[in-house]
């Protein structure tokens, strides 16, 4: 069995140690915390640091928790925390959605949500939800912390706005107020061990004026799409914002902009939805690869958003 | 450069040197030469090389050595007893035909062990939720899904 | 004695029981040693350099930095080794000279000290290339004027004109009152053994060689490995296989690979055990995987359903070099001719060089490709004719005492009651035709597999000795090798059950040529077939000897002695009894002793393929149908499968706990052939040689899976036993293809279904 070619691991204690290590080797060396991105890529020479500095044991970075009507979720967090948080069931369905499908239980148990994130992949699960949900990630450096719109974080395939002497401490978003829920879709081949061909998440908040047989349909326990697309357009449901977000259709992790002035305060239906993911794939920019084509991933936002419409307003039934 | 790590492995503590480049599974298998641990990918996409780090399953192959400092391990070999009992879960893949070529099944049992001590009474989906991360050629999957079943009853009944 | 019916056999001890897995104890407390764990003193790691093009002259190889790398101990191309060729055209060899033809050939290899130097040494390695123009289309290479992949050949074209004519089809043709007619393929799909692929090779003192090998052919490699001895003027040494655990076979080791020889090499040259592993990577890269189809069928029927002829044509892409794959065409011959009653047949198959990879065995050897063509196209066949595709098949279902086209002799079959049994599990009737609304359908393909050995060489002989100690416990050296399937255990259970010892007391030693007498290897599914009544026969041998012996001391004919749980006793006077221990010390300790010991080697009286491709080359049929019932997603295309149910003619189960568990684990390699599995090539190279980007199945993807044995009485079996090795994967793609037809409306036929593929025919069904 090969040996990574790694001359130097050091376990800080501390982020300002962290950076301060950062700045002594520079280019040669990488943070890790799960190290499920980072020894893959070590591996299969994707990257080749001779040090690597390891988070996992600075205190402080590892929770879940809402203060001020803000979820805030620590860098160092594991997926399957996450996974086992109700708070994130509850309120971050989208993000449950992405964490419960990714990977295999052994890389939820140690891959962070931070590393997630700073691995910057088109197909990041974490990202479409963290999307929806306009999050925010915070950077410290020697000199503080700063706070960007994730919108802003991701620069390119592997590139984050990231410095090289900043570490990612903190994801926080908004707290969804009750009548907002999200849903997030990781359209795959297998059903576990996979990137996605296409991810879509969804978050919606609506006005209800009448819902209309939308509760009795989502009873059916073979209701098909159809039925349910259906009684949402007979439905007098308002949508108050919808945000898409998509994974694997462009460089980055990409949310979909200028849908407010299209969906504010109208009806939700079929019509809608279709203008929604009009401008969805105007803005993707979808690729051919040997992974997935690039019209079928276009349809797959179509059906996939519409989806994810009803997802979300099942899980908004559910609480009322 | 050289460090020592001091860990538990399979309920023994351990003070050993290692190097930064090693990962867990080179430890296991190339310096403590437990072979029962095994590399099937070296990319943490098949599972063959799962062990126990603090009770969680996690593929050693990517599992920085550094890491395990000051954390507990368990791998295949801590399982049966000294006694020679077997683990309630090494005998359910015995004896409900779990295991063929056997090569995916020290991780698939370690996952296993995880689950069960986590949920003792797992469904059938929690169960291939817990295993997806561990692939067979061999089995397709049936028998060990059996046998994860018959050994949660029976470690389950074993705790009541 | 063997029971003589059902009835007999339910009074077995071991046999038609779940015995656990001899080996499993070991294999699930981690103490199996696998090829990954063997460490030799003094052992060296060896690495391969592969060529960076798929078609190109080596202009130059310098090795000289390589070489030079502290700890490096050799550096090997082909110029600096005799040459040597070996495969079924020997048209390859260890280490590649003047030109590269795929881009898995082997330009150089290296042996240091640890494996980190040896890779270093490798990307040491300057190779000058003249790239040449390439083709990876069979069919473009067919054509004149498209780059010769082997010029002295003059043509692509492989010399195997593969050729099956059974009557006349032209004219069944005019008599056929249904014809159908389409186009199916496949692609490479891989093994994908969990313990990747390796050997170590060491010379003994005196010189001869030693190799531990991953093998399912332990005594054909031996001869391989003997005839390279040969070439390296080592003609007077041996050659000893050892056998590791193996981390799964699937065929994937039948033939002897260049790696193998490269070790040799490697050994040879530093005097020093030298071990090749396989990385993952490398295992999808440079192992040999699924032959490839294009398959041209046609068939016919009559009014009433009969089929009145199958005419099937077949392109092979045959890559760079030449294994099995090339061969596939004498098994796929098999369900063209014989799985179901079809009076004419014309079958031909061309082999074709390109630049793409080349294949071996894998699972079914071709009968899950041809079978995937065949049962695809009966349903169009029953459609076209407005049978039900259950009751047609049934209408041309092979019956038992059948002599099919080849000349199979067909003992027991119960193909007839696996399509029956299938129907009742699908609820056919209830549901076939009726759930297009809800994008569901059931869906039903057959099989037929040799059950009984196969004459595919000229030998089909497995030798058994066994021995029994003092203390009654029995040694059973088998030349059988087992790859996870069982052999250990069911050679056990045959062998206590004749004995009358427990199956504790019993151990099966498989895995040392120096030990264990010929076989000629895991493949066909003959195991339990050949090797059982190999051992059987041994046993047999050592029975008439010891109830021979303790007739003599009991005072009573050995007619009326049995041996049941270690006692030798009279059927007629349980008084007259005595342990089986106590016989043997007696007949050790005295003067002029005797030790219980026999051999036995067991050939069937198969033939082998006569010059017309005919010939009855096992000595017993597996049949099987496979059903489902799936739910299309028409958005998305994806394809859910609802319900799965497996029912299979297996003679006998001599263990039916070790039979599921090939039914089940061949279903799911089915079900990622029919829907996941794709090695993608783009100009030879392979884009996903990982688990991320392969799509073999995991436990989260497998649907209800229900498996059931049909047991009719097969009398040429061990205890009526049948092979069940490969059935299990090769109707599953058919079966599933049939029920998304049932379900939506359209057939794809092209493998793997992709939800892309179901999508854009959906689309286009609409569209017309």
């Amino acid at each position: 069995m090969m040996k990574l070619k790694v001359k130097e691991y050091f376990k800080v204690k501390s982020i300002e140690e962290a950076i301060n290590l950062k700045i002594q080797y520079g280019e040669k060396a990488m943070f890790i915390a799960g190290g499920t991105d980072v020894i893959v890529g070590l591996k299969n020479k994707k990257w080749t640091p001779e040090v690597l500095i390891s988070l996992n044991d600075i205190p402080g970075l590892s929770y879940i928790k809402e203060e001020n009507g803000t979820v805030k979720i620590g860098a160092l967090t594991t997926h399957r925390e996450i996974e086992r948080s109700s708070l994130i069931e509850k309120k971050i369905g989208a993000l449950m959605d992405a964490v419960k499908n990714l990977g295999s239980v052994q890389i939820r148990n140690v891959a962070t949500i931070g590393g997630n994130l700073c691995n910057a992949a088109p197909s990041a699960d974490t990202a479409p939800p963290l999307l929806v949900h306009n999050a925010f990630v915070t950077l410290e450096c020697k000199g503080g912390r700063r706070s960007l719109p994730l919108e802003e974080f991701f620069l390119g395939p592997g590139k984050t706005a990231k410095k090289e002497d900043e570490v990612l401490i903190e994801i926080s978003l908004p707290t969804p107020p009750k009548t907002a829920k999200s849903a997030y879709w990781k359209h795959t081949r297998r059903a576990a061990l996979e990137l996605p061909i296409i991810g879509v998440a969804v978050y919606l908040d609506v006005d209800p004026r009448e819902y209309g047989r939308l509760q009795q349909v989502f009873d059916l326990p073979d209701s098909t799409w159809d039925d349910q697309l259906r009684a949402l357009n007979e439905s007098e449901v308002f949508c108050k914002e919808l945000r898409v977000a998509l994974g694997v259709a462009a460089p980055i992790p990409l949310k979909v902009k200028d849908l407010d002035g299209i969906v504010k305060d109208k009806h939700l239906n079929d019509q809608l939805l279709s203008e929604v993911t009009d401008v969805a794939l105007q803005k993707a920019q979808v690729r051919d690869s040997w992974r997935g084509a690039a019209w079928y991933r276009k349809e797959m936002i179509k059906v996939l958003t519409k989806r994810l419409v009803l997802i979300c307003l099942r899980r908004i039934l559910k609480e009322v | 450069m050289r460090y020592t790590i001091n860990f538990k492995l399979n309920g023994e503590e351990m003070s050993i040197e290692v190097e930064p480049s090693w990962t867990l599974l080179y430890l296991l298998r190339e310096v403590l030469g437990l072979k029962g641990t095994k590399e099937g990918c070296g990319m943490g996409e098949c599972g063959a090389c799962t062990v126990q780090i603090n009770g969680k399953a996690v593929a050693s192959c990517i599992y920085p050595v550094m890491e395990v400092d000051g954390k507990e391990v368990w791998t295949i070999e801590g399982l049966a007893q000294s006694s020679g009992t077997l683990h309630p879960l090494q005998k359910a893949f015995i004896e409900r035909g779990a295991i063929q070529c056997g090569f995916c099944t020290p991780g698939m049992i370690m996952s296993a062990k995880a689950l069960l001590e986590e949920n003792p009474s797992p469904t059938e989906e929690e169960i291939k939720e817990a295993i997806a991360g561990n692939i067979c050629r061999c089995t397709g999957y049936v028998q060990i899904i059996e046998a994860i079943k018959h050994a949660a009853e029976e470690y389950y009944g074993s705790k009541k | 004695m063997e029971a003589k019916n059902k009835e007999e056999l339910e009074q077995f001890a071991v046999v038609g029981k779940p015995i656990p897995k001899r080996d499993a104890y070991y294999k699930a407390t981690g103490q199996a040693f696998y090829i990954q764990d063997v460490t030799l003193p003094g052992m060296l790691y060896g690495k391969i350099l592969w060529s960076q093009y798929p078609h190109a002259r080596i202009v130059n190889i310098d090795t000289s930095k390589a070489k030079r790398l502290p700890g490096v101990k050799a550096v090997l191309t082909g110029y600096d080794v005799p040459e040597f060729r070996f495969g079924f055209l020997k048209d390859n060899m260890p280490l590649k000279k003047n030109k590269v033809v795929t881009l898995r050939d082997e330009v150089a290899a290296v042996a240091a000290i640890d494996p980190d130097i040896a890779e270093e040494a490798i990307s040491l390695i300057k190779v000058d290339y003249e790239p040449l123009p390439t083709v990876f289309d069979p069919i473009e290479a067919m054509q004149e004027g498209a780059p010769l992949i082997h010029e002295e050949k003059g043509t692509n074209v492989l010399p195997l004109p593969w050729k099956l004519k059974v009557g006349d089809v032209e004219e069944a043709k005019k008599r056929s009152a249904y014809i159908v007619s389409d186009r199916f393929k496949t692609t490479w799909v891989t093994h994908c053994c969990m313990g990747t692929s390796g050997c170590v090779a060491y010379f003994d003192p005196q010189g001869n060689l030693v190799i531990y090998a991953n093998t399912q052919i332990p005594y054909l490699a031996q001869r391989d490995f003997q005839e390279f001895l040969s070439v390296l003027g080592l003609g007077d040494k041996r050659v000893r296989v050892i056998q590791p655990y193996i981390g799964g076979g699937f065929g994937s080791k039948l033939d002897t690979y260049a790696y193998e020889y490269i070790a040799i090499l490697l050994a040879w040259v530093t005097k020093r055990p030298v071990k090749i592993l396989f990385t993952r990577e490398e295992e999808f890269k440079y192992t040999s995987p699924r032959q490839p189809t294009i398959i041209e069928i046609t068939q016919g029927c009559d009014k009433e359903g009969r089929l009145t002829f199958r005419e099937v044509h077949m392109i092979l892409d045959n890559g760079g070099r030449t294994s099995w794959g090339a061969t596939t065409p004498s098994v796929m011959m098999m369900p063209i001719s014989s799985l179901y009653k079809v009076p004419n047949v014309l079958y031909t198959a061309t082999c074709v060089y390109t630049n793409n990879t080349y294949c071996q065995a894998m699972r079914g050897y071709g009968n899950p490709q041809a079978t995937w063509a065949i049962e695809c196209s009966m349903d169009e066949l029953a459609e076209e004719a407005g049978i039900d595709p259950m009751e047609f098949r049934l209408i041309n279902a092979n019956q038992p005492g059948e002599i099919t086209p080849q000349n199979f002799k067909v003992s027991s079959c119960a193909l007839r009651e696996c399509i029956e049994e299938v129907g009742r599990l699908l609820e056919w009737k209830e549901k076939k035709g009726k759930q297009r609304d809800k994008a569901r359908g059931v869906g039903m393909a057959s099989l037929i597999h040799v059950g009984g050995g196969a004459r595919v060489y000229r030998s089909d002989g497995c030798g058994t000795i066994i021995k029994i100690d003092d203390f009654g416990k029995v040694q059973v050296f088998t030349g059988a090798t087992d790859i996870g399937q069982g052999a250990d255990t069911v050679i056990a259970q045959v062998v206590a059950e004749e004995l009358g010892v427990s199956i504790d007391d019993v151990t099966v030693i498989w895995n040392d040529t120096d030990i264990c007498p010929w076989d000629v290897g895991v493949h066909a599914s003959r195991t339990t077939f050949i090797a059982c009544h190999s051992a059987l026969g041994a046993a047999r041998k050592i029975k008439e000897k010891i109830l021979q012996l303790a007739s003599l001391i009991l005072g009573v004919s050995e007619k009326e002695l049995n041996i049941k749980n270690g006692l030798i006793f009279s059927q007629k006077d349980a008084s007259k009894n005595i342990s089986l221990t106590k016989l043997l010390r007696n007949i050790h300790y005295r003067t002029q002793g005797t030790i219980m010991m026999a051999e036995y080697f067991y050939d069937p009286d198969t033939e082998m393929y006569d010059k017309e491709f005919k010939g009855n080359f096992s000595k017993a049929y597996a049949y099987g149908t496979h059903g489902v019932e799936v739910e299309v997603d028409k958005e998305t295309g994806k394809v859910k499968i609802l319900k799965y149910v497996a029912v299979h003619d297996v003679g006998k189960a001599i263990n039916p706990m070790l039979i599921k568990g090939q039914i089940y684990g061949g279903a799911v390699m089915g079900m990622g052939f029919a829907l996941t599995e794709e090695m993608i090539f783009r100009e030879g190279e392979l884009m996903n040689p990982n688990f991320r980007d392969y799509k073999i199945l995991t436990a989260k993807d497998v649907p209800p899976i229900e498996a059931v044995l049909i047991e009719p009485w097969e009398e040429t079996g061990p205890y009526g036993a049948k092979g069940i090795g490969e059935p299990g994967c090769v109707p599953s793609a058919p079966a599933i293809a049939n029920a998304i037809y049932d379900a939506i409306g359209v057939r794809i036929k092209e493998l793997p279904i992709t939800p892309e593929k179901i999508l854009k025919a959906l689309k286009e069904k609409e569209g017309s």
